[in-house]
């Protein structure tokens, strides 16, 4: 019996993308993802070299005795990667969550000086 | 490129994307019938209708109850700038249940949390099952 109960929680939640909107504006770049269902605590953002990778667990627990009578969403498991770009200050970005929708904030650097490489004659 | 989006079809990979096909949750399936997307429950003593609107507002949602449905209308308004990518949908939403169990009216209540909005419709005394008991003579 304790082997069944296991596999149950053992079950991987359903995968999916969080709808996203990329926006650039004066100030930097707006990620907005709708994550429904996923509280502040249940949400890590990883900023790995160039790539920052969302996750995020939505878990439903109704009220016990509760029947379902039509299910159009449930638990599930919300992951995307955007890759950004190096005009990016990273030390910078900013993220809040407000009613189920991550924002991120991406501000550009304040300068952004194109490396020059002289190239010596023999 | 500014920001780059080569890892937007990397995952899940597209080997993966077949398998889900065919191996799809159940909930998946109405995903993209209708916005937004609807549990209903129940139990003994309520209904339960639960909706995914995330980035709005409980202020934004108006709710209806008519004697036999429960009217949901809001509306979702796009952010403002230059727009890489838009997959959130915006604009006004709207969607009719049916309610077939006569409620109590008065103790309707509707909260709004990380986005999932739960109105709880509490059922009639009348509908409530009830257990008679029997005398012995």
């Amino acid at each position: 019996m304790s082997e069944v109960v296991k596999k149950e929680e053992r079950k991987e939640l359903t995968r999916f993308r969080p709808a996203t909107d990329i926006l650039e504006r004066e100030d930097g770049f707006h990620i907005f993802m709708d994550m429904p269902g996923v509280s502040k605590e249940d949400m890590s953002i990883d900023l790995e070299e160039d790539e920052l990778t969302v996750t995020g667990r939505s878990i439903q627990c109704p009220v016990p005795g509760e029947k379902f009578v039509e299910m159009q969403f449930g638990g599930c498991e919300y992951i995307r990667s955007v890759s950004i770009s190096d005009i990016v200050d990273r030390e910078r970005i900013k993220a809040s969550v407000e009613n189920g929708v991550l924002e991120l904030f991406l501000p550009k650097l304040e300068k952004v000086q194109p490396k020059r490489i002289s190239i010596e004659a023999q | 490129m500014v920001i780059d989006f080569n890892t937007l079809y990397n995952f899940p990979s597209r080997l993966d994307r077949v398998f889900e096909e065919f191996l799809r949750s159940p909930m998946g399936d109405d995903r993209r019938l209708a916005y937004p997307p609807l549990n209903l429950s129940n139990d003994e003593e309520n209904i339960y209708v639960r909706a995914e609107v995330p980035g709005v507002t409980i202020d934004d949602v108006e709710l209806t109850l008519t004697d036999k449905t429960l009217v949901i209308k809001g509306e979702r308004t796009a952010p403002e700038g230059k727009f890489y990518r838009q997959e959130r949908p915006s604009g006004v939403f709207h969607r009719v249940i049916n309610i077939g169990v006569p409620v109590d009216r008065e103790k309707v209540t509707a909260a709004m949390k990380d986005g999932v909005l739960t109105v709880t419709l509490p059922k009639s005394e009348e509908v409530k099952p009830r257990t008679i008991s029997i005398d012995v003579a």
